[in-house]
Formats: structure tokens, C-alpha cells, sequence
């Protein structure tokens, strides 16, 4: 939606220099601390260009038609809208406290996390038009949904609880007790995976009932969780305070098949095409780019807090593109 | 490697050595993400007191206003920099602003009012962060001069900012002398205004670690003057005419901390070269040489009795 303020800031952002021309293979680093997304050409992984936001840039949601980036900025109080082929800004709007974010798979919704206020809007997707406000919990953290779309999974992050909603009714389903300090959360082969950041891995829970039908330990204070839909394998970011890094485990039995020692306080992932695991380091203001079959990596120095990260040569892939399923 | 990134990986290591272990042992580790912003404020304040320290040191024993036979005085004010730049003081301070400022955010999205930033009121500032710093800090140094006028205007107030005043030695380390219920009326007024305009809490760190360098350097013992750019930034020669004996008290001058732009404006303003000596000869020898204990004691009773004074000049307590 353009806005007045949009528009006025329109101009700026014409006279800003192209950042680069459709076909660059980009990656979006969001930079929690220091207001600003890196951009960055995954073939020579030198940083482009720092676009800004307001404050507090944190996680992305990509339009089903996939012509812009919604980039979530909860300080600000604002969501920025980005090019995902070119990164040109293409505005932004007012809305309250977005920290994390997603479209419902039908695209009927864009629900988003108010982590700080402690709620859950519901937006119609196109229109963004707020539908239905929900107070969930403290600290509602992360989502996904059911593929019919028919439910959300929310992570309180500070009442340790996993709240589930009807999308048909938008309504609240349930809410049950799942471990400390639950972050991240993906529905999986039919159940759905919460993370728990004060505890040493994660939980997997039924989401009809609510039932926790087990528990895996994967590092202390594992924090997200991704799937690489490519090679079929699970990760889980460890933010510590033991040993830090990601932890690869098969997705249906959950065994664990390699363990990737990595400082910085990793976060949000994404994986290019040549299969190298892009890792957001929280605490060292880096990105470290991991070869997963040798355990190498390399880092590319981004801005403060770098949080949520978008590799635009997703867009590749067909079906849904969300920032658990890399 | 940039001065920034370096501080950054400070606070990093703090952050994953000693907060987070401290954080999940306690069950905490919701404050994870936050904890970092702790860090990065301790780091970026003992940074600033290393800054100040490196390069007042050397000038102070070279070109200083006085030569003091000892500098037993000055340590209580080692005390208070590192109690308000380094220590606890700063983190509760974030928090509590955390806090309130969730809270106020809330509040107003609740009643359909979503509060803005400077940034999104003046669009022209979006990437362009250091003229939204000085923006910023223009407001914010406007609202500390007012602030501290007027902490010269009342007796009672007075009474707790005559230990600030009351150092005969004063020096780099004096800025962050001030009564526990001074720096709370600071922190409240400092509250309100960052409040309303939105202020970001950890997104120009250097910027700030800048800002506080000018304030320490302005009470420096250091015959020193910014010539021409007098008006521009406050000196130590500026500030130290504020402190002089006979500016203590209501009828002051140079209130300003960074900007002297301010006390252009409202007539407040004395450029003449001279090099003043400093305290308040009416402020008692505890408040003067005391221990932090002692000063603090001592500012509240003086507190007490200018209130009392105040309230009686009013005619509250008063028989009929």
C-alpha cells in the first residue's frame, strides 16, 4: 500500500544508485542493531550495499507472487518493502511492532508476530488491511502453518508456551506449556517442532492435541529451525551457552548427522545453490558461509545483529518460499 | 577491522562467555537477544571512559588550569564515572526505558495509534544516519540545557546539583558527579523526551561514546579553547566558566553540555577567555571531599531542608 510517506520517500530512493541489475545472485542480511539490511553478491561475497530501515530490521516474508520482500522492522514500527530480484527499497508503511512474520500457504493472511506487545495480527495479504488482533502470550516469537492453512503455531517466548490459532475462525485453538524460552517453530511431516532456546534442543508436538511427542537434544539454547528442502536435511541454529553452532539431523528420525561448531551466536540460515549454508552470527556482526560436507566456512563482515537472512536464489525454486524451508 | 566492529566482537564474547551462561542458568534466556544491547552499552561505555582517560591524562598534566598537591579528591569521582558509564547503572537505565517504552508503544497501538520515529515523520533522513544522530542529539542537548537551568533556578533542586558543583578539583573524571536523586530527575526528564521522539537505544553507539567524550573533556583540567569554534562545541574553558566560584548557584552561565548554541539563544552565553577557579564556597566540606556515602548523605539532607524552606516560602505547612 503507498502511503503519503511512502511517496514522499519515493524520490530517494530513485536517486539512490542501482545497487546492482536483475540476474545477481543477492542475499539480504537483516541487521538487527543497527537499522540497516546488507546486500550482498553471493558470487563474489563483497557487501553491495547497506539499504536502511528504521531501526530494528528481524525477518522476511516474500509475497506468493514473489515481487517483494516484506522485511519486518519492530523498533520502527514499520515493514519495508524490497525488490527481491534487483534489492531496490520499494517503501515502506506504518504497522505495529512487526518482529516475525508470514503469509498463510492459501495467501489469504499475512500474520504477524508483535513480540513486544505481546499480540498477533492478522492482515488481509493483499491488502494489508489489519483483520483481527489476538493477545497470544508474552513475547510471541516465531510462526509457521499448517499447509492447508487452516492453523498458526506461535512460540511464546516468555510464557514458554506454543499457541496455536484457527485461521477460519481466528480464534485461539490451544495453548500448552512446551519448555523455556521456545523461539523457533516448523511444521514438519505433519507435526511441529519448537525450539528451546533455555533448554538443549527442541520438541515435537501434535498439533491436534497439543501433545509433546518427543524430545530431542540437539546443543544448549537451540534457537531456529530449518529445513533444506533440497537435500533433506534439518537444521538447528545452537545460540549456547556451551558449544554454539548448527546441528544437522535427518528429518524423519531425527538422528543427528553432523554437529558444526561455530562462535558468534548463530541465528537464521539460508543456502545458496552450491549447496554452502549462509549462517547469521548475531554476536560478531558477520555472516558465515559453511560447506557443510567439510566443515569450513568463511565469513562475510555484515552490520550490527545480523538476524533474518533472504538468498534471493530461491526465487529458483518452485512452491512455497518461507524462511524455514531453505 | 573497524573501531565498531572491534566493540562489537567485545560485546559479542561478553555476551556468549559471560551473560548467556548466566542467562540459561537462571532460566532467562528470553533476554538473550537484549543482553546484547547490554553488552554493547558496557563495552561502549568503558570505551568511553578509556578514550576520555587517554587523552585527558596526558593534557592535564601538561597544560593544566591548577597544579594540585595531591589528588585525593578527583578518586571519588572515579568512582561515580565508572558507577554510571560502566556499571549496572546504564543497563537498568536501558531496561527500565525498555520497559516504559513497551508499554507507552502499546498503550497507544491499542487506542489505534502507531508512534512514529523522527525518520518517519521526515523521510528525507532515512539512510542518512549521521544527520539523524545530530538531529537527535540537537534535541536531546536542547532538553539537558533546559534541564540543567533549571536544576539552577530552584533551591531545592539546587541542593542536590551543588555536589556536582562543589569539586574544587575538578577534572575529566567530574562530569558524572551528580546525587543518586539528581541523575533519577535526569533519567526521568530524559525519559519523557526519548519517549516522544522515539529514540533509537543502541543504534549510533560510537556517536554516543563521541557525545559523552565532549562532556568528560569539558570538565577536564585543561587550559584549553576551541578559538573560533567556540560557539560550536563546549570547551573546557566554556564549561569550566559554569563552574566557576562565583557562577555557582542561581545565577549561572554556559548551561549547555555539547551544543553552546543554546545558551547563544537564550542569552546565557560568556565566551570571555578566563580560566575560573572552580566550586561552590556555600556547599559543606563533606559534600566537597566526603566519600561517595558521605556526599550523598549530605546532598539529601540539604535536599530536605531547601524543600522545607520551598514549601514554607509557599506558605504549606505553615500555622494558620
Amino acid at each position: 500500500m503507498l502511503t503519503r510517506r511512502t511517496a514522499l520517500s519515493l524520490p530517494i530512493s530513485l536517486v539512490a544508485p542501482p545497487a546492482w541489475g536483475a540476474g545477481i545472485p543477492l542475499a539480504f542480511v537483516l541487521n538487527s542493531a543497527e537499522g540497516s539490511v546488507s546486500i550482498i553478491n553471493v558470487l563474489t561475497r563483497q557487501v553491495i550495499r547497506a539499504a536502511p530501515t528504521y531501526r530494528e530490521p528481524s525477518h522476511w516474508a516474500l509475497t506468493q507472487d514473489r515481487s517483494r520482500l516484506l522485511i519486518c522492522d519492530a523498533g520502527g514500527n514499520a515493514l519495508f518493502f524490497f525488490d527481491p530480484v534487483t534489492g531496490a527499497p520499494l517503501g515502506h508503511r506504518r504497522m505495529a511492532d512487526p518482529y516475525q512474520l508470514g503469509f498463510t500457504p492459501d495467501n489469504r493472511y499475512l500474520v504477524v508476530n508483535a513480540l513486544r506487545l505481546n499480540f498477533v495480527d492478522i492482515y488481509d495479504a493483499r491488502s494489508l488491511v489489519l483483520v483481527k488482533r489476538l493477545s497470544t502470550g508474552r513475547w510471541p516469537s516465531h510462526l509457521d502453518f499448517s499447509p492447508d492453512s487452516r492453523w498458526s503455531f506461535h512460540s511464546m517466548q516468555n510464557s514458554n508456551t506454543l499457541v496455536s490459532l484457527d485461521l477460519t475462525t481466528l480464534t485461539k485453538r490451544w495453548s500448552i506449556l512446551v519448555g523455556d524460552t521456545p523461539a523457533g517453530v516448523l511444521w514438519l511431516n505433519g507435526k511441529v517442532l519448537v525450539c528451546l532456546m533455555g533448554e538443549r534442543g527442541f520438541v515435537e508436538v501434535d498439533p491436534l492435541s497439543g501433545a509433546i511427542t518427543r524430545q530431542v537434544v540437539t546443543g544448549d539454547g537451540a534457537h531456529n529451525i530449518f529445513i533444506d528442502t533440497r537435500r533433506n536435511v534439518l537444521y538447528v541454529s545452537n545460540r549456547g551457552p556451551g558449544q554454539t553452532g548448527l546441528t544437522a539431523l535427518d528429518p524423519k528420525t531425527f538422528e543427528i548427522l553432523r554437529t558444526y561448531p561455530i562462535p558468534g551466536g548463530p541465528d537464521d540460515i539460508s543456502i545458496d545453490p552450491d549447496g554452502q549454508i549462509w549462517i547469521c552470527l548475531r554476536f560478531a556482526e558477520s555472516v558465515a558461509v559453511l560447506n557443510p560436507d567439510t566443515g569450513a566456512y568463511s565469513t562475510i563482515p555484515v552490520g550490527r545483529s545480523p538476524h533474518g537472512i533472504f538468498l534471493n536464489t530461491l526465487l529458483r525454486q518452485k512452491g512455497l518460499i518461507t524462511a524455514e524451508r531453505i | 577491522m573497524s573501531l565498531d566492529r572491534i566493540f562489537s566482537n567485545i560485546a559479542g564474547y561478553m555476551e556468549q562467555y559471560l551473560v548467556l551462561p548466566v542467562l540459561f542458568h537462571f532460566h532467562w534466556m528470553a533476554w538473550g537477544d537484549l543482553a546484547f544491547d547490554w553488552c554493547l552499552i558496557c563495552v561502549y561505555g568503558l570505551f568511553a571512559v578509556l578514550l576520555t582517560y587517554a587523552v585527558c591524562v596526558p593534557l592535564e598534566y601538561w597544560y593544566p588550569v591548577e597544579r594540585w598537591p595531591d589528588r585525593k579528591a578527583v578518586l571519588v569521582d572515579v568512582f561515580y564515572t565508572l558507577l554510571n558509564r560502566v556499571g549496572v547503572v546504564p543497563v537498568i537505565t536501558f531496561v527500565l526505558f525498555y520497559h516504559v517504552q513497551t508499554w507507552t508503544t502499546g498503550f497507544l497501538v491499542e487506542r489505534g495509534f502507531i508512534p512514529p520515529t523522527l525518520e518517519s515523520l521526515i523521510p528525507f533522513l532515512l539512510g542518512r544516519p549521521l544527520l539523524t544522530f545530530l538531529i537527535y542529539a540537537l534535541i536531546l542537548d536542547f532538553a539537558e540545557y533546559w534541564r540543567h537551568r533549571l536544576s539552577h533556578s530552584f533551591r531545592w533542586w539546587y541542593a542536590l546539583h551543588a555536589l556536582h558543583h562543589a569539586q574544587r578539583q575538578m577534572s575529566f573524571w567530574s562530569d558524572d558527579r551528580n546525587h543518586l536523586i539528581d541523575d533519577i530527575i535526569s533519567f526521568l526528564w530524559f525519559f519523557v523526551i526519548g519517549l516522544i521522539i522515539n529514540i533509537p537505544p543502541v543504534q549510533f553507539p560510537l556517536l554516543v561514546l563521541g557525545l559523552k567524550f565532549i562532556e568528560s573533556l569539558s570538565h577536564a583540567n585543561i587550559r584549553l579553547s576551541f578559538g573560533p569554534l567556540e560557539w560550536l562545541i563546549v570547551s573546557p574553558r566554556f564549561h569550566r566558566f559554569h563552574h566557576g566560584l562565583r557562577a555557582a548557584g542561581r545565577n549561572s552561565c554556559n548551561y549547555a553540555s555539547v551544543f553552546p548554541v543554546w545558551d547563544v539563544l537564550f542569552r546565557t552565553a560568556d565566551f570571555q577567555d578566563k580560566y575560573l577557579p572552580t566550586g561552590d564556597a556555600r556547599a559543606p566540606e563533606a559534600l566537597v571531599t566526603g566519600s561517595y556515602v558521605t556526599q550523598q548523605v549530605t546532598g539529601l539532607k540539604l535536599f530536605w531542608q531547601a524543600l522545607g524552606k520551598s514549601w514554607a516560602s509557599l506558605g504549606i505547612g505553615r500555622a494558620a
